[in-house]
């Protein structure tokens, strides 16, 4: 009774602490009582455990399997079954061949859902590859449909300011878009045909009631198209009907395989050794990159022509004089090589199915456009005579059998090292060098504040040494000495008070 | 004479799409950059000069080039037709001095032929450089003929004496040019331009 209370008290015995295996560790609740290395024992013992047992069932059913199999084949196959049974040894290959097979075959639906990949939509995914978490997080899919609200709620706000025939307008495209809802079997191209044929129509009727203005007409559609494809985007982007994916996927490769094209070869005038180019350069690839994210054509049109700009700045700065198009061209080329944009063709073709075709053919916007479609098409068939080379060498760079900049840059290898200031031929390598120098001249500054801090550290500890040092000197050159004190009293009688006048004495009058 | 949208309008404002082509290094950007060189402006113009516009005033009418420069190296060739789809005028450049830029100029002038119809698109050939005379492989009776036999118009034109009148000469056929053109009027905005019925794969 008596143990019972102290039981349900705080109280708890020292022994009740300790591993429950007696090693002498304290063990711990969420561990079965257990220490820490007991318990990583025990968990691992009983995992293998548990990995031999799944094997061995994995083995028996596959020969209940075979088994079976050869049974309901009859004769033919028994020899097979025969042939599988007598070798107990090769039993382990059966699950294990089956294991490989579900490899490849979780390869092949990897390179099916890349699209998934880099899509930043939300697509209805398949829940395992949730789990396995190679689709994006359900906060970004939120994300999006927030996107999608906003650029609602922006058209709507927009549409306000035209009254009534704003209200017309939205009408319109909520139409529109239920309508290309329930068109989801139709073909790229003519879903496009759709759209184009929507842009025109609703351009032919803001013409009449505008009254010809193109500016304000223009202002209407820029607005219609991006509150239309950022409802449609998921569905026509790359959609499964065209072999788009298909293509983005050979650029990636295609691109990837010319990883050894340099700059020189392409003939480009971008000396990425000044900082400003590099940074230019940096940041036309960003642009590039960036595209794929945004879902309105118009808005991918505009990373182009940013991208364009920074490659304009950085041949101007290189070259001193504004880019013509013989320099542009292949500084787009290099860029696009470089960035290796994904789902390339794809946002071409998306661009050029669903942007209303005047911003393709005219203006700035269309012209850089065109030049990526340049680009991508150079670059797709790009051979040997393309880049002043020999056959021979490029099928030898082609294959990774040879690399251009170990070529160029074999002499000053070696000498490209650590300790000499030489600039490399390589800009990558020449970058290394930098670094490491940087790095260097950093440890050398953390030394010396080191020392410094060292040497402060001493002076510290010292200071009270010598304080009392000097404390103890003074102490001792000056001794105290205590001075024997007169006590004085006023009315002690002593010799001094001569000069005091005679005390009061009290008078006393007859009364 | 012109139609626009509506029909009335005046103050419609027509956009030219002009696309310069030629060998590298025949002076298509100093073309471009006069051209470009707003008529009330000298300042030159942003970063690059690949795209560049000029708007032109009438009385009727407001012009807007948009001239398109493109990249003359030969292996660009085959894609060059990207640039000129959709144009309403095309420079044909050529360096008087150097007899093979004639020739390419030829090449291009058979590739624009496929493309359209006689008459849709104004098309010049223009023999830069014109002040270095003592180098020239190529004569004006050269290029005047080649002119007349395609039904082109033919200008000599040099960058660097900076000859305004040539180049006012150009602009003021191509507009007459133009404004004879049927095809321009379609090519407003809104408007369905030539199609990319399979991509801009075209060049295959």
């Amino acid at each position: 009774m008596s143990q019972r209370t102290e039981r349900r008290g705080i109280h708890v015995d020292q022994s009740d602490l300790l591993c429950k295996k007696g090693c002498g560790y304290y063990g711990n609740a969420a561990w079965q009582g257990l220490c820490s290395k007991c318990w990583r024992e025990e968990y691992q013992r009983v995992r293998q455990k548990q990995i031999q047992d799944d094997w061995a069932l994995a083995e028996k059913l596959q020969r209940e399997e075979e088994a079976a199999y050869a049974s309901s084949h009859g004769v033919q196959t028994q020899s097979h079954a025969q042939s599988a049974a007598p070798h107990p040894g090769h039993a382990s290959l059966g699950p294990f061949s089956k294991f490989e097979e579900k490899k490849t075959n979780e390869k092949t639906r990897k390179v099916t859902t890349v699209k998934k990949f880099f899509s930043p939509s939300s697509r209805t995914a398949p829940k395992k590859e949730t789990q396995e978490g190679k689709t994006p997080s359900p906060s970004i899919s939120r994300h999006a449909s927030f996107d999608t609200d906003q650029v609602s709620k922006d058209f709507v706000d927009f549409l306000k300011n035209l009254q009534k025939p704003g209200r017309e307008i939205h009408k319109q495209c909520r139409a529109f878009i239920v309508n290309m809802s329930s068109k989801k079997d139709l073909s790229a191209d003519e879903l496009s045909e759709c759209v184009q044929d929507f842009y025109q129509s609703m351009a032919d009727r803001l013409m009449s009631h505008f009254k010809g203005s193109s500016d304000s007409v223009e202002q209407v559609m820029d607005q219609v198209e991006k509150y239309i494809m950022t409802r449609l985007y998921k569905s026509v982007f790359c959609p499964e009907t065209t072999d788009d994916e298909k293509k983005d996927l050979a650029t990636q490769n295609r691109i990837r395989a010319l990883h050894w094209v340099t700059i020189q070869m392409l003939c480009v005038s971008m000396d990425e050794e000044i900082p400003e180019v590099s940074e230019n350069v940096v940041k036309a690839i960003t642009d590039i990159i960036e595209m794929d994210s945004k879902k309105v054509p118009r808005d991918k049109l505009g990373c182009i022509t940013r991208c364009s700009k920074h490659i304009f700045s950085a041949i101007r700065i290189t070259k001193n004089e504004p880019a013509s198009a013989d320099d542009f061209l292949p500084a787009l080329i290099y860029i696009v090589l470089k960035a290796n944009p994904p789902r390339l063709q794809s946002n071409i073709q998306y661009i050029t199915r669903f942007c209303n075709p005047s911003r393709l053919m005219t203006g700035e916007d269309g012209y850089y456009f065109t030049n990526l479609c340049c680009a991508a098409a150079f670059i797709e068939k790009l051979d040997a005579q393309s880049l002043n080379l020999s056959p021979e060498e490029f099928e030898r760079y082609m294959s990774g059998q040879a690399s251009p900049r170990l070529n160029s840059s074999e002499g000053d290898w070696p000498d490209a090292g650590l300790a000499h200031g030489v600039p490399a031929a390589n800009p990558v390598l020449a970058q290394v060098n930098r670094n490491l120098e940087l790095l260097s001249s950093l440890s050398s500054k953390q030394e010396r504040l080191m020392e410094a801090a060292q040497s402060l550290q001493a002076d510290l500890l010292s200071w009270p040494e010598t304080v009392k040092r000097e404390v103890n000197d003074i102490l001792e050159k000056y001794p105290l000495e205590i001075l024997s004190c007169t006590v004085s009293a006023i009315d002690a009688n002593n010799m001094d008070n001569d000069n005091l006048p005679p005390p009061l004495t009290p008078q006393v009058f007859a009364g | 004479n012109i139609s626009f949208h509506g029909g009335e309008s005046p103050k419609g404002t027509l956009r030219v799409k002009m696309v310069l082509l030629g060998s590298s290094g025949v002076g298509k950007s100093s073309l471009a950059l006069r051209f470009g060189k707003d008529e009330f402006r000298s300042t030159t113009p942003t970063v690059g000069c690949a795209y560049l516009t000029r708007v032109v005033h009438l009385s009727d009418v407001t012009l807007r080039f948009e001239i398109w420069d493109t990249a003359g190296q030969e292996k660009y060739h085959s894609v060059t037709p990207l640039y000129y789809r959709g144009a309403h005028a095309a420079l044909l450049v050529y360096d008087i001095s150097k007899r093979e830029t004639f020739i390419r100029a030829q090449v291009w002038l058979k590739e624009l032929e496929k493309q359209y119809t006689p008459g849709s698109t104004v098309m010049w050939l223009v023999g830069n450089k014109g002040d270095l005379a003592q180098d020239r492989q190529v004569s004006v009776q050269e290029g005047q003929a080649l002119a007349n036999d395609r039904d082109l118009s033919f200008t000599e034109t040099s960058a660097l004496a900076g000859d305004q009148v040539s180049e006012l000469l150009i602009y003021k056929k191509a507009v007459l040019g133009l404004i004879e053109s049927p095809d321009l009027t379609k090519e407003t905005f809104g408007n369905k331009g030539p199609k990319f019925k399979d991509g801009p794969h075209i060049y295959h």
